[in-house]
């Protein structure tokens, strides 16, 4: 099944969730838009997105709040950062991405790379690559060179310190999805970068 | 300082000359900014909300009256001020990054002060990871973001936001609004008063402490209405709408210009 990723901001479905909680939680998806004077098609990609990475879910035409939901709009803006990180991991494309990135051996995707992924992962992003882009760089997952054309490492870099490798991105090997490693056909599905220490427990 | 004013707006006129005749543009604009004051300045399009803004700034002039910034008339840019931007006003070649450097440079600081300085702003505004990013490449919340960011860092006493929601969808500006609160209600950040210029009378509503209501031009001051309800305020309460009523009402009765209006009205 292919995952949608909505033409949506972080700014954007952090608003959606705001409004949802002006709303004590739950209401009916028409009447969330009705309240900004939108139609209810203008608020669908950052419903979808809220689904996507649970912290809403949607059934009969009615939005609710999960438990996770209610936790990020009370957080701070520091940690909407972190929780919106742990929930973007869990997605398919975005594991994908943090994986290659790690078996890349200059640890650099560029844009026809991550392209590949995409494709992989059949993911379908509406919003475009740049979207996807920005989420990762909200969710400090990894960064963007604009310049290189290139995703990099998030600074805080889970290739420089061995103490941080136990967290990052992937479930193991043999975990349920199996893409490859890399789209690089070259460095092989198994290849780590040098000086990285595969401490997967 | 106390409860003292920071901002005296004293019996403000604004009028512009045109070929033909001059037009008024204010008439006898006053009203205080005082310590962990959030003040919204509401009004139709055209009656200078804007304009006074970059006359508390000190960007433009009053024609009479005067306006008094911690004891000291404005008279020139003043520092102490930062502006948030409708259209964000970033600069398209700089990052996010040197965007927020921008006005710490332009104050002459020290190289190693602005970079710390652009890491805190960068961090509490949630820029962190977009660093790197060109305006271009960002969506028009992480774009205000950056207005606000870069407004933030230079610690301004007062800051000033024209309409800074206007510009972005309705999901993003309510995100953001929320984000902003955040923001004010921590005591360890800038600034120590804002004044938030805005057509939207909601907005006011939920931000602000007091709402000071212009008329149509020549703007002139309708009410100031406290605002006493506890936040989050719950837009859906009858507090919220009796009020979000009688500033609406005040705009579209309250249009009459006082007696002594002077000038061709636009024709």
């Amino acid at each position: 099944m292919a995952t949608t990723y909505p033409k949506c901001s972080p700014t954007e479905m952090l608003g959606l969730l705001v409004l949802l909680n002006d709303h004590k939680g739950s209401e009916d998806v028409a009447l969330l838009a009705d309240d900004l004077d939108l139609e209810i098609d203008e608020i669908f990609p950052a419903l979808e997105y809220a689904e996507l990475l649970q912290f809403l879910k949607v059934s009969d035409g009615r939005a609710t709040f999960t438990d996770l939901g209610r936790k990020l709009v009370a957080a701070s803006i520091r940690e909407r950062k972190t929780i919106v990180r742990d929930q973007l991991k869990k997605t398919p494309l975005f594991r994908t991405i943090l994986r290659a990135l790690e078996a890349s051996p200059e640890h650099r995707l560029t844009d026809e790379e991550f392209g590949h992924i995409i494709a992989f992962t059949t993911a379908r992003p509406d919003g475009g690559e740049q979207n996807i882009v920005n989420w990762g760089r909200y969710a400090d997952l990894f960064r963007y060179d604009a310049d290189a054309h290139a995703i990099c490492p998030a600074r805080r870099s889970t290739y420089r310190k061995g103490g941080d490798r136990a967290s990052p991105p992937n479930v193991g090997p043999g975990s349920e999805t199996a893409e490859p490693a890399s789209p690089k056909g070259s460095t092989g599905g198994t290849a780590r970068g040098p000086g990285t220490v595969s401490a997967v427990a | 300082m106390g409860t003292l004013a920071i901002i005296r707006v004293d019996h403000v006129d604004k009028s512009f000359p045109t070929r033909h005749g001059t037009i008024a543009i204010m008439q006898d604009i006053t009203f205080d900014v005082k310590d962990a004051d959030f003040l919204a300045i509401v009004g139709p399009s055209g009656c200078g909300k804007s304009t006074l803004l970059r006359l508390i700034q000190g960007l433009d002039r009053p024609t009479a009256g005067s306006i008094v910034f911690r004891d000291r008339k404005v008279d020139g840019v003043a520092e102490g001020m930062a502006m948030v931007f409708q259209n964000f006003a970033l600069f398209p070649w700089l990052t996010v990054s040197e965007n927020v450097a921008f006005g710490l440079e332009a104050l002459g600081w020290e190289p190693e002060r602005i970079t710390s300085q652009v890491e805190r702003y960068v961090n509490v505004t949630g820029l962190d990871g977009f660093e790197e990013a060109y305006p271009r490449e960002i969506s028009g919340g992480m774009r205000q973001r950056v207005g606000l960011a870069r407004a933030l860092a230079v610690e301004p006493t007062v800051l000033l936001m024209d309409e800074p929601f206007s510009a972005l969808d309705a999901l993003t500006a309510e995100g953001l609004r929320e984000e902003v609160l955040q923001l004010w209600r921590d005591p360890q950040l800038p600034p120590e008063a804002v004044i938030l210029v805005t057509h939207n009378i909601e907005e006011a509503i939920q931000l602000a402490d007091r709402v000071v209501v212009l008329s149509r031009r020549p703007g002139h001051v309708l009410a100031e209405v406290p605002v006493e309800l506890p936040r989050p305020r719950d837009r859906k309460s009858p507090a919220f709408y009796d009020l979000t009523d009688r500033v609406y009402s005040l705009i579209t009765e309250g249009g009459a210009p006082p007696a002594s209006a002077g000038g061709p009205a636009a024709s």
